[in-house]
């Protein structure tokens, strides 16, 4: 026989999916009703909402309050759910520009004992000697490889740090009794979100957050510099303007309008300086005549 | 699960379901018949444009009362028609209502032709410009500058720069001590590579400007938020009210390489700003040169530029007339909550009149 208690919140896990069914319907650009749809953004922005919420319910409903307190989930600063951080394209799982792993090795899951080993091996190969026409080329993708490593490893620190808050913030949660006041579903999970920003704040604001953080974007830095590098190649052999190029253009296009600013205010004070001069000539000229006088 | 983990009992709970999926099934409706959301809405010329920069001048129902205008300088994050976001909260419309003749500055969209603007292009160059014509049609040696957030700081070297034309300085949300123990933007900032950064992006995109925001209160702001929007959708006028500050927060404008640069490694990262070694253009950002009347105002639930980083201002300028006003309310609260619309211009205005 089920547990009574929990039918409303099974009832009610089944309404709002039901309600999100609904809604993702009316929604799906196949749909007739989605050429009168608000904008795709904001519904999705609403719809990450909802199912975080959805998320929670069913947490509650198995015992484990707040066991996804960040809406992101495991996603680090700047990437969007699912993507990884900056927007920079290849998650970790997948190498950059369709390098797989080397030939007959297997990436295991990063954070890993397995994965530090293997990213060991992968370094020291990585760092061989490149050879003849190409040697150029084979170096840079080396260093992209590397780069790769270097980044999925800091990926994975990080995502560690925040399942670290994570836990902290649902053991917080455990810590607390039910509150006895609480008129709905809707006011407990208020005071929830309440307790996860905390527990998320000061972490946060921890010098070891500051350091994770700032590693796995200078990381990905790292990464997306070597990607634009291989990129400006391709563009030059294409006969294409690269970014470089087009950057060099606009800083020297920006120093000559400063000089040209520059110039402008010098004319300005050099007018202003002619005008003084003959004010002060038709004054000179002035006292003279009323001598002559 | 063993047994119920609330105070409250089943039946109460259904009904909350029914209403919920009720208004998510209503909201649909609602959301059809939403049209096209505009911000600033505020009759206004545009007196001045430069390259992405316009200077607007607004046009309230009556004649400004106020001999000397009132230029607001907004950040270079966001757009700046948060001060005139619809017309029952407008900062601006207020001002105009209590006789203050307003100007503003809008920005513009940075592109890669902007990528090499310098902070000292943005002070020295385009702000100083814009004062400069506003003194011409007014016939005034100088103004009164309302510089908000980064646009304060902006102010503020200004006002260092050039003291002969500000007459009165109002600040609001406007940070002074970048390290404060409870700033988390510039603690997550202090490690980075700016250099790397910026050589990276160029211009640093507005999304990932957006995400490090989000992530400050990454539950409130990407959940709690819509799950609240739930609660209005039958409520039209309340879900415009909502996209309109959704467009406000996402329709954001690229950040100028150099500039970013500059302001996250000189005041974010060195904190030089109160430590009086910032430079605009090489020339040093002295903050006791600021003598003049300055009206600082800072919110008191702020997550973005906490109180303790806005109030060191007191110690750090040279003025003997500065007035602190705290009020009750978030970043974005202090000019769209109806508390705001009610104190904040009138206070603005008592002051300036006053001076």
């Amino acid at each position: 026989m089920a547990d009574k208690s929990t039918d409303f919140i099974d009832q009610y896990q089944a309404f709002v999916r039901a309600g999100l069914e609904t809604w993702s319907r009316q929604f799906d650009p196949a749909s007739q009703s989605s050429t009168a749809s608000p904008s795709a953004d904001i519904m999705g922005r609403m719809f990450s909402g909802l199912t975080g919420y959805g998320d929670w319910m069913r947490s509650m409903a198995a015992g484990e309050p707040g066991a996804v307190p960040f809406a992101m989930g495991g996603v680090p600063p700047f990437g969007g759910p699912g993507a990884t951080p900056f927007g920079y394209g290849p998650p970790p799982g997948a190498a950059p520009f369709g390098y797989g792993a080397p030939a007959g090795a297997e990436m295991p899951q990063p954070g890993t004992e397995r994965f530090d080993e293997w990213a060991k091996m992968a370094r020291e190969a990585l760092s061989m000697p490149a050879f003849g026409l190409t040697r150029e080329q084979q170096e840079e993708q080396q260093a992209l490889f590397r780069a790769w490593i270097d980044y999925v490893e800091h990926y994975a620190r990080f995502q560690t740090l925040l399942q670290g808050v994570n836990e902290r913030a649902g053991a917080a949660l455990r810590e607390q009794s039910a509150p006895t006041d609480a008129e709905s579903m809707r006011s407990v999970y208020d005071r929830w979100v309440n307790l996860a920003e905390e527990n998320y704040g000061e972490a946060a604001l921890s010098g070891e957050f500051r350091e994770v953080y700032a590693a796995l974007v200078n990381a990905q830095m790292r990464l997306k510099v070597l990607q634009q590098k291989q990129v400006e190649r391709l563009t030059r052999q294409a006969g294409m303007p690269t970014r470089t190029e087009v950057d060099s253009l606009g800083e020297r296009l920006q120093a000559m309008r400063r000089e040209l600013r520059q110039m402008h205010g010098l004319v300005a004070e050099v007018e202003s300086l002619r005008a003084e001069v003959a004010a002060l000539r038709g004054a000179k000229s002035a006292v003279k005549k009323g001598r002559a006088r | 699960m063993s047994g119920n983990p609330f105070s409250f009992d089943p039946e109460s709970a259904r009904a909350e379901v029914e209403a919920f999926r009720r208004k998510l099934e209503a909201g649909m409706e609602t959301l059809k018949h939403v049209g096209p959301i505009e911000l600033g809405t505020t009759p206004r010329e545009a007196v001045y444009t430069e390259d992405k920069l316009t200077l607007w001048h607004f046009k309230g129902a009556k004649k400004p009362t106020a001999k000397t205008p009132l230029l607001i300088c907004y950040a270079l994050v966001n757009t700046p028609w948060m001060v005139d976001l619809q017309e029952d909260r407008s900062m601006v419309r207020n001002l105009l209502a209590q006789g203050e003749d307003v100007y503003l500055i809008d920005w513009g969209y940075p592109d890669g032709a902007d990528r090499w603007l310098t902070l000292e292009d943005y002070i020295d160059g385009y702000l100083d410009r814009c004062i400069d014509v506003i003194r011409q049609r007014h016939a005034l040696e100088s103004l009164n500058l309302l510089g908000i957030c980064q646009g304060g700081v902006f102010s503020l070297c200004y006002a260092t720069l050039h003291p002969e034309k500000v007459r009165n300085l109002v600040t609001m949300v406007t940070p002074v001590d970048f390290h404060t123990p409870d700033n988390m933007l510039s603690h997550w900032a202090r490690n980075i590579d700016i250099d790397l950064f910026v050589d990276t992006y160029g211009n640093v995109p507005a999304d990932v400007m957006n995400f490090a925001y989000l992530t400050l209160k990454p539950v409130r702001l990407n959940q709690q938020k819509y799950v609240g929007l739930v609660d209005i959708l039958d409520n039209p006028k309340e879900v415009e009210n909502f996209l309109r500050m959704e467009k406000w927060i996402f329709d954001s404008p690229d950040q100028a390489g150099e500039a970013f640069r500059e302001f996250a490694r000189d005041f974010f990262q060195k904190n030089q700003l109160i430590k009086g070694e910032a430079r605009i253009g090489g020339k040093v950002i002295d903050l006791k040169k600021i003598t003049q009347p300055v009206l600082n105002i800072y919110a008191e639930q702020d997550h973005l530029v906490p109180p303790a980083a806005s109030t060191p201002m007191a110690g750090a300028i040279g003025s003997k007339d500065y007035t602190a006003l705290a009020f009750k309310g978030g970043h974005i609260g202090i000019y769209v909550s109806g508390r705001a619309q009610a104190q904040v211009p009138p206070a603005i205005h008592d002051w300036l009149a006053k001076r």
